[in-house]
């Protein structure tokens, strides 16, 4: 029984859910000098929030995730330049809209396949797309990417200023709250908790009668869409797209974001982006020739320690004290 | 109900399932043994559609369902447990249960109501556990349950799935003995027109349990009959239940 109302108040609000947006709200006010780096922190835990969706809930492996995000800066970036369009919320739209038919088509080839496959064919397909956008420099700006793009006001109240990010830091927050409440929305659904299922026990699932494939593709089609707005908002964010959003760093470190702050735990991404981007921001201001061994060692030892990530020590530590209290 | 005709099985030049022509009428209580290696879970995985056969057929209420998927024989009333626990691990004994039964309901892809507002969901699963006495186990994760408590999850998802053909590989297998008659009560409960096949080693349960009995041996059909009949044939009890029997 009271299991039973554990799982119906499940997907309810709590009260340190609010922390992350109090905490969003509060770094505008009192770190104005560095909104610049707190948009890049936002704009990494959507990125990270849309792999969580398929790393870490419905299980699918893949080292090609900044296919999409690439695909969302692009589209951008390119209808700007080319197109003319600068209104930044229907870029987002298109930018999600490109990146999910992307995810879509190339989900429904790769995801009939699982284990290593998978991870290189992920890898092949972000590259496959690196080196189009790489050779179409009439459409792309090859190698050197299309700096300069301007877009128009928020509302047209609100300008991006490249030097302050006042306008930059607050959109890419209500972006992120708008994206999240969907994720929430998705992971405390059937549909979440079936992808779970996926994640655990693909032969069971077989055995139960879920379309199995159908719930990856759509699950990877929505989170393609996701790191299609990420990737819109670098673009909008910063006024320029390159080939590196489309790289192999950009998509490992984003796994590694997830992996450091715990996957499949919703709040992991938030968690792990801002430890590491802070991290990486104080190391390399530290000790600007070795920060890289800062990092590493950190990571070495999540991996060795706590291997469910930050979120993960707190869960571990929660169970703790409930089997004690029992 | 369930039937099989001429169901070959060959991996390369190994025969697996050799020209199987079996009936499971509804309502059965159907044993189907065999020494190891007789080739009885691949004979489940052929009627679950796992593998699909090298020749012959599968009918299900006399409809051919040889090259249906395993998901859409599920979904006309096919339902499986495995010899080895295949469980959501990490997740507990009501969130396995919901997610069977979510499925069996067609909400397992609903993305805007959460799962915990599926009062439906949530009250079978908790009716299962209740069947199964596995309510105390309700919030634990599964890996956190003894082997044969999870046994009786795996039961669980089966019937949540509210089977007509119920196929059960060795459920009883890691079960105490003080628990298993919980198994058995589940099984004796379930609807007569359920039909349940059940592969198991243990020949008191068999024998307690089935109004039939196949014998399997090298792929092939040995012997059918009632339990009598099976445990006066002179030829099972020297290739398979001998000493069982004579003990």
């Amino acid at each position: 029984m009271i299991a039973a109302t554990q799982l119906a108040r499940r997907h309810r609000f709590r009260w340190w859910e609010l922390l992350p947006w109090v905490a969003g709200i509060a770094v505008f006010f009192a770190f104005p000098n560095y909104l610049s780096f707190a948009t890049q922190v936002l704009i990494t835990i959507l990125f990270a929030l849309s792999l969580d969706l398929v790393l870490g809930y419905a299980g699918i492996v893949t080292l090609g995730h900044a296919a999409f995000f690439g695909a969302g800066a692009y589209t951008v970036g390119m209808l700007a330049m080319h197109w003319g369009w600068h209104e930044p919320f229907s870029g987002l739209l298109a930018a999600a809209l490109v990146a999910a038919v992307i995810g879509f088509a190339s989900g429904m080839v790769l995801l009939r396949t699982h284990g290593l496959t998978l991870l290189m064919l992920t890898l092949c397909t972000m590259t496959l797309l690196e080196q189009a956008a790489n050779m179409s420099a009439a459409w792309t700006g090859g190698f050197d990417g299309m700096p300069g793009l301007s877009f128009s006001k928020i509302l047209g109240l609100f300008g991006f200023d490249a030097l302050y990010f006042r306008s930059q830091y607050l959109y890419a927050l209500a972006t992120l709250f708008l994206c999240f409440v969907v994720v929430r929305m998705l992971v405390y659904s059937s549909f979440g908790q079936s992808l779970t299922g996926v994640r655990e026990n693909l032969l069971r699932m077989h055995a139960i009668g879920a379309p199995v494939r159908t719930r990856q593709v759509l699950a990877y089609t929505v989170s393609a869409a996701l790191a299609g707005v990420a990737g819109a908002l670098f673009t909008q964010a910063n006024g320029y797209v390159n080939l590196a959003v489309l790289g192999l760093e950009r998509s490992a470190g984003v796994m590694i974001v997830l992996i450091l702050g715990g996957y499949g735990r919703l709040y992991g991404a938030f968690v792990g982006a801002t430890a590491y981007m802070v991290l990486e921001h104080t190391l390399a201001k530290a000790y600007p020739t070795a920060w890289q061994l800062g990092l590493g060692l950190t990571l070495i030892a999540v991996a060795l320690f706590a291997r469910n990530g930050v979120i993960g020590i707190a869960d571990s530590l929660r169970r703790r004290l409930e089997g004690s209290a029992r | 109900m369930l039937e099989t005709r001429g169901l070959c099985k060959s991996f390369g030049a190994l025969e697996v399932a050799r020209e199987i022509d079996f009936r499971l009428e509804r309502g059965a209580r159907h044993a189907l043994i065999g020494p190891n290696g007789a080739g009885k879970t691949t004979f489940v995985n052929l009627l679950t559609g796992v593998l699909l056969p090298s020749r012959g057929n599968v009918l299900l209420e006399g409809e051919d369902v040889t090259t249906l998927a395993q998901a859409k024989r599920v979904k006309r009333g096919i339902a499986r447990t495995f010899q080895i626990n295949q469980l959501f691990r990490g997740l507990t004994v009501q969130e396995n249960l919901c997610i069977a039964v979510s499925e069996r309901l067609g909400v397992g892809g609903a993305m805007l109501r959460p799962a915990g507002k599926r009062a439906d969901v949530i009250d079978e699963a908790s009716r299962l556990m209740e069947i199964l006495k596995l309510g105390e186990d309700a919030g634990r994760r599964v890996v956190e349950l003894p082997y044969g408590r999870q046994r009786l999850v795996e039961l669980a998802i089966a019937l949540g799935l509210n089977p007509r053909v119920l196929l059960l590989d060795e459920p009883a297998a890691g079960i105490p003995s003080a628990e298993s008659h919980i198994l058995l009560d589940a099984i004796a409960t379930l609807p007569k027109d359920i039909a349940v096949l059940i592969i198991e080693h243990d020949m008191d349960l068999v024998f307690r349990f089935a109004d039939r009995i196949t014998v399997l041996v090298s792929g092939a059909i040995f012997a059918e009959g009632t339990p009598a009949e099976i445990a006066a044939n002179r030829e099972v009890r020297a290739v398979y239940l001998g000493s069982a029997l004579d003990a």
